[in-house]
């Protein structure tokens, strides 16, 4: 039963019962908190007292500061979208288990749309059946507010930085057999089947092509004339290293544009694989791609998977 | 204040405000420097009494200039303070008093401003070094050229905040710079020097308020002191209009809008950090001779004259039929009033008024409707009558939901209209003129050494070119087509294929519209009053308690900021504890809301307020043991320092426009965790966290100067009142100073590169304002013998018949003499003209014309051609420069240096014709227009080419057309 009634309800059945207590912990309301800011953090101090045996209801002390010191800390993170150094997160963190608050604001930390969604309650929350948060498909993943959440996460998840060399002898050995397999179907051009021939070279080479399809309007954060109702996006790599990304009105259109996207690296007098950052999911991250040496007029776009999310990236955000 | 739009606003609306400052400039002889004799008379003819310098306003610019290099180190950051110094005070001359004002602490309604700049400022500062190393990998992989990154110190500019050691050396070298200027500069010989650094409290221009405030207050004041403020914050206007003093002027830097900025990365101009590519560095001029120096010129200054502007500000306001006497200098106070509400640094604006939006117009209208109703002015004597402005208020909210939907509107509509100039322009550049001459019938660049050569061969020539573009048409053919077949007709989804130009250019155009930030409260749709209070403050609409509380904390806040602006600060410990304002709709029965405010509150000490302001990144500035309060997880004050925070755009555009959401300074936590740190402070850190006072300084030849050398002898413990007649009827107490600057003791030069002053000649004392019983109003009325200065804007019935036309005033003096030039003068010059028709002749080596002298035109006494040539001539010989037209072109004429005067000319002209075709001149244009069709007849035979005057008028076309000014109508 306890566990379907809201935290609030417990709390003022237990000042009800201690109505001194009561009386002093509405003294330390801010002058401009607002009523649910106020119950949240209330709770949050009652529920920490006992952590702080020297606070002692009625006594200024500096334990007390301290214990809303961190209240203060937590509300502001809930509530204004502040973010504090790793030691005081984890703190209050671990500080707030249990406590709940319904429909917190949202509030964005950097100026390139990155939306930094805190999540009310603690995460590990999970015995609790309080309903949470209505949360939107895009908000599950909910990362820390603030600066980490914009910091590249390319250094724990990304690929290992010795990567490029180990990839690049295959890569080496693919180039020759793209040379010579164009040179038979004489020359590169608008008219081969780009995947075909991607394909055997690859396949020539004891390894296999992967792809991965995303329909169009699956595709988050694309301009509104852009976002058309039908159409297809493929992007293929090669042993984790991304070759190449095409649009097509159908999936085997799309395949054969990225093939012939990732034919194009080819023509150049070798090719390199190189790390270089680029966007994913709304993040910068570190991949792993396929360049050829002219200079890119432009940046690349944005990668449609990314093969090196490990558990370190999932840990991270939660 | 914080209104950026306000000064713009302002002179626009109230042009004749503004006159241009003449600055003499030092000159050169053999390599040593000849100072300017300040002693001469002004050469803006107007003498200044006391010259008010806000410091801030100088520090910042100097120690990290946007528009040069930053100078190296400490020391290079006070000799250009120095600078600034001298050359203000060679603009302005002051004959009585220079005060030198540096912020101290700020009273607590102000710390929330400085938190939230110094939190954005480091928050910015890291965000700008990420993007910098991001686009700087992507460049250099991309195999673009960056210069090597800069191995520098980056100068914390949160330093300047009373208490750093920064502040500390800064009043140290101030002294010295005193100290050297009274021994060694004859114009400041009689000047009475007043220094308050930033040990004392309180903002520096609000203490420049209450020194004025205080003098005026005591009987000996002379009423017609001249006053001079520099700084350019907007609320300088507000505080000038409140001492109502009739002759008050302020001094700025002149305002030059979308200044140049070089990028961030490589260091050249024209492009953003975003859009850098680090390509090779462009040659300026042609052999590299500009490198190094940025496309700028000098800062120049103007002058705001607030006389003019209370004259403009009688005839809006001035009222018919009141029902009770009209009375123009509080109407002024209600006007300074209702600016408040507008913006200002200790609240935030309403959400329904907007500057930009006519905003203070709306109000004065609202104003005159309703003072019939309350019965009386706004407030009196920077006291708030709450119930009239709960009137002003109602009027407001009622027309509150139209100004939101016509915001959304015009908002649209702005939008629209960008949009279709982007694609405009961009089909200008794609496409280029239809047909280009080539071949030897290129378009040439006039003016060159080598001159047209005599056209050979021009029928093979035109053909040539004939073939050339039917080639052109059939290869842009080819391509299209060649670009459909690809596509396979759906080209505008071209993702993938950066072969394809077309597709590549439309991907880099749409991602170039950024996404515009969603807003939730949608303040032009209906419930917008709820979403507002729910999104901003995150409680239901019904929640009227919370209501009435912001309500009521805003009220306070307006009397808060009147009280500040007219009587001092009321509160140092008052301040808004929300991050928005209330609709004016919400003000409802304000009248008991505010009473007053608590009595004898204090200051922050230095580095309090230090710890109160500042991010835990800016730390350094403070001792350990209280920089760890700002970071450790156990500190009793930690939630004050959070490492990031959200800005909310709140319907604006850029972050810096935004709100910042940071958390509000509990002040009793933060004193009582400081109580435990206290012990840890050096002795000299004790020293830097105590107030301080303002200092007085004099050279030997001031009246007073032997009445204070007297004091030291006599070495007298208390303190000692001025003699008033010793000093301009300047009142106050002096105390002795604790290391004092005294005559014939030499000071020692805290900058290395600066000597020593081994004969010295100042003295300096502790000064203290006149005190006022507890309780004191300031009255704020125009004194008793005060005299009006003259009037400059023209009278509303002056009739043209009786009294001759109007003459427009341009500076201070009216009946200023104008430079001029008889016909044989004239002849002359056309002569010379004539035979260096080339521009290589002597008067290219001459000093191009610092400015145009519209001032000097005066089409109905003389003929129109001679007072033009008088103008021209004027800016030639170098005669006395007159009145600067800043929307005039003035740099890239004389850009190419070759052809200095035959351009300058041609393009002086087409600005003339610029004007007249803008129909102003009332009846002038038609008159004009002939003159001017006469004198191009007498040129015809003198310019060497007729095309350069179309190149000199384009040139001109480049800059935005000047605001209608009444200066022009001289009818």
């Amino acid at each position: 039963m306890a566990g379907e009634r809201s935290g609030e309800d417990i709390v003022s059945d237990y000042l009800g019962q201690n109505p001194q207590l009561a009386q002093w912990v509405e003294t330390l309301r801010g002058y401009c908190e607002t009523r649910k800011q106020w119950l949240a953090r209330r709770e949050f101090i009652l529920r920490n007292m006992e952590a702080f045996p020297t606070v002692e209801p009625g006594v200024p002390s500096s334990s007390l500061d301290r214990l809303l010191s961190l209240s203060t800390v937590w509300a502001n993170h809930v509530f204004l979208g502040c973010s504090y150094p790793q030691a005081v997160m984890d703190k209050i963190k671990e500080m707030s288990e249990g406590i709940v608050v319904i429909d917190a604001p949202t509030h964005r930390t950097t100026m390139d749309g990155m939306k930094a969604k805190r999540s009310a309650t603690t995460e590990a929350d999970a015995d609790s059946c309080v309903k949470k948060a209505k949360c939107g498909p895009n908000e599950l993943d909910s990362r820390p507010a603030g600066r980490t959440a914009t910091r590249p996460v390319g250094q724990k998840s990304g690929p290992p930085p010795q990567a490029p060399a180990e990839h690049q002898p295959f890569f080496n050995r693919l180039y020759k057999a793209v040379a010579w397999k164009l040179v038979s179907a004489g020359g590169f051009g608008p008219n081969l089947d780009h995947f075909e021939i991607l394909r055997s070279c690859v396949e020539s080479c004891k390894q296999t092509l992967s792809c991965v399809f995303v329909p169009l309007k699956d595709i988050a954060g694309l301009p509104t004339a852009r976002t058309q109702k039908e159409g297809h996006v493929c992007e293929i790599r090669c042993q984790t290293v991304y070759m190449g990304t095409g649009y097509g009105r159908d999936e085997s259109a799309a395949k054969a544009m990225a093939s012939k996207e990732a034919l194009k690296a080819f023509q150049g007098r070798k090719v390199t694989v190189k790390i270089c950052r680029r966007r994913y999911k709304g993040r910068d991250v570190e991949d792993l791609m396929l360049l050829d040496e002219q200079p890119r007029s432009q940046g690349f776009p944005p990668a449609l998977s990314y093969p090196f999310q490990d558990e370190q990236l999932e840990d991270g955000s939660s | 204040m914080g209104v950026p739009a306000f000064f713009r606003w302002l002179s626009r609306k109230y042009p004749s405000i503004i006159v241009h400052c003449l600055e003499e400039k030092g000159k050169e002889c053999n390599g040593v420097r000849v100072p300017v004799d300040t002693t001469k008379p002004n050469p803006n003819e107007v003498e200044f009494d006391n010259l008010y310098l806000d410091m801030n306003g100088i520090i910042h610019p100097c120690t990290h200039p946007e528009d040069k290099p930053a100078p190296k180190n400490e020391d290079e950051m006070m000799v250009a303070i120095f600078e600034y110094i001298d050359r203000l005070f060679n603009i302005v001359r002051p004959r009585r008093v220079l005060y030198m004002a540096i912020d101290g602490v700020a009273p607590r309604a102000k710390m929330n401003q400085q938190r939230s700049r110094r939190f954005r400022a480091s928050k910015e500062g890291v965000e700008l070094t990420d993007e910098k190393n991001r686009i700087r990998e992507e460049i250099i992989q991309r195999g673009g050229y960056l210069p090597p990154e800069e191995i520098k110190e980056r100068f914390d500019s949160n330093c300047i905040t009373p208490g750093t050691e920064f502040m500390d050396n800064l009043a140290k070298c101030l002294r010295y710079y005193v100290a050297d200027r009274l021994s060694n500069d004859p114009g400041w010989s009689n000047v009475t020097v007043f220094l308050s650094d930033a040990s004392v409290p309180g903002e520096g221009e609000h203490k420049i308020m209450d020194f004025i405030r205080r003098q005026r207050g005591q009987p000996n004041h002379d009423p017609n002191t001249h006053h001079c403020l520099c700084g350019a914050d907007a609320d300088l206007i507000m505080l000038g209009l409140a001492t109502h003093e009739p002759n008050f002027t302020i001094i700025r830097e002149e305002f030059k809008p979308n200044k140049p900025r070089p990028c961030a990365l490589c260091g050249q101009v024209g492009h953003e950090i975003k859009d850098c590519q680090g390509t090779a560095r462009e040659k300026q001029g042609e052999h590299d001779e500009f490198a190094g120096s940025m496309p700028v010129s000098e800062q120049e200054f103007i002058f705001i004259r607030l006389c003019v502007l209370r004259e403009y500000l009688a005839r809006e306001l001035t009222m018919a039929s009141l029902p009770f006497p009209f009375d123009f200098e509080r109407s002024i106070d209600d006007w300074v009033f209702m600016c408040f509400f507008v913006g200002n640094d200790f609240l935030p604006h309403l959400p329904s008024l907007e500057i930009r939006e006519g905003a203070i117009d709306r109000l004065v209208n609202i104003y005159k409707d309703v003072v019939h109703k309350t019965g009386g002015y706004l407030t009196e004597n920077g006291y708030v009558e709450l119930e009239r402005v709960e009137l002003i208020m109602q009027a407001v909210g009622v027309a509150e939901d139209n100004i939101f939907k016509k915001r959304k509107e015009d908002d649209e509509g702005f939008k629209r209209r960008m949009k279709e100039k982007k694609k405009r322009m961009k089909m200008d550049q794609q496409r280029g003129p239809a047909y280009m001459t080539t071949g030897q019938f290129a378009p040439h660049a006039l003016g060159r050494r080598d001159r047209p050569e005599a056209v050979q061969n021009a029928r093979h020539q035109a053909f040539d070119m004939r073939m050339q573009s039917r080639e052109q048409h059939n290869k842009d053919a080819a391509q299209s087509l060649k670009a459909m077949i690809r596509n396979g007709g759906n080209s505008s989804a071209g993702t993938s294929d950066s072969a394809d130009n077309r597709g590549v250019k439309r991907k880099a155009e749409d991602s170039d519209s950024e996404p515009e930030p969603e807003d939730n409260v949608r303040l032009w749709e209906e419930g917008w009053k709820q979403r507002y209070y729910k999104t901003k403050f995150d409680v239901d609409v019904t929640d009227e308690d919370f209501r009435q509380k912001v309500v009521k904390s805003y009220v306070e806040g307006l009397c808060w900021v009147l009280r500040y602006y007219y009587q001092g600060c009321a509160s140092w410990e008052w301040y808004f504890p929300f991050h928005y304002a209330p609709f004016a709709s919400d003000f409802k029965d304000i009248k008991e809301m505010f009473t007053d405010f608590d009595m004898g509150t204090k200051p922050f000490k230095p580095l309090e307020q230090l710890m109160g302001v500042f991010p835990a990144a800016s730390g350094n500035f403070l001792p350990e043991t209280w920089r760890n309060l700002m970071s450790s997880p156990d500190s009793s004050i930690i939630d004050f320092y959070p490492d990031d925070f959200a800005i909310d755009l709140n319907g604006k555009k850029y972050a810096w426009q935004g709100v910042a959401l940071l958390p509000f300074v509990d002040e009793r936590r933060l004193r009582a965790a400081l109580a435990d740190v206290y012990p840890d402070l050096t002795p000299e850190e004790e020293k830097r966290n105590s107030l301080g006072s303002d200092v007085l300084f004099i050279g030997r030849s001031h009246p007073l100067f032997d009445f204070i050398h007297e004091l030291y002898r006599a070495e007298s413990l208390e303190g000692t009142e001025i003699p008033a007649e010793l000093c301009h009827g300047i009142q106050g107490t002096l105390n002795l100073d604790d290391d004092p600057i005294l005559p014939d003791k030499a000071v020692m030069s805290p900058i290395p590169m600066l000597r020593d002053i081994s004969q010295n000649s100042s003295i300096g004392a502790k000064f203290k304002d006149p005190q006022y019983a507890d309780g004191f109003v300031f009255k704020a009325v125009l004194l008793s013998g005060a005299k009006l200065p003259e009037k400059v804007l023209k009278p509303e019935d002056f009739e043209r018949g009786n009294r001759g036309p109007w003459r427009p005033q341009l500076g201070f003096n009216p009946n200023r003499q104008q430079a001029h030039l008889d016909q044989s003068g004239f002849r002359a010059l056309g002569h010379s003209q004539n035979r260096n028709h080339r521009g290589r002749g002597q008067y290219s080596n001459a000093a191009p014309p610092s400015s145009y002298q519209q001032g000097n035109y005066r089409p109905q006494h003389s003929g129109g051609q001679q007072s033009y040539q008088h103008s021209r001539q004027n800016s030639l010989l170098g005669a006395p420069p007159s009145f600067h037209q800043p929307q005039y072109p003035r740099q890239q004429q004389y850009g190419g240096g070759g052809h200095g005067w035959d351009r300058a000319m041609q393009s002086q002209q087409s600005a003339y014709q610029q004007n007249s075709s803008r129909g102003q001149g009332g009846a002038g244009p038609g008159g004009y227009q002939q003159r001017y069709d006469q004198r191009r007849d007498n040129w015809h035979d003198r310019r060497d080419n007729r095309g350069q005057q179309h190149q000199g008028y384009s040139s001109g076309r480049g800059y935005p057309p000047p605001p209608p000014s009444s200066r022009y109508n001289w009818n």
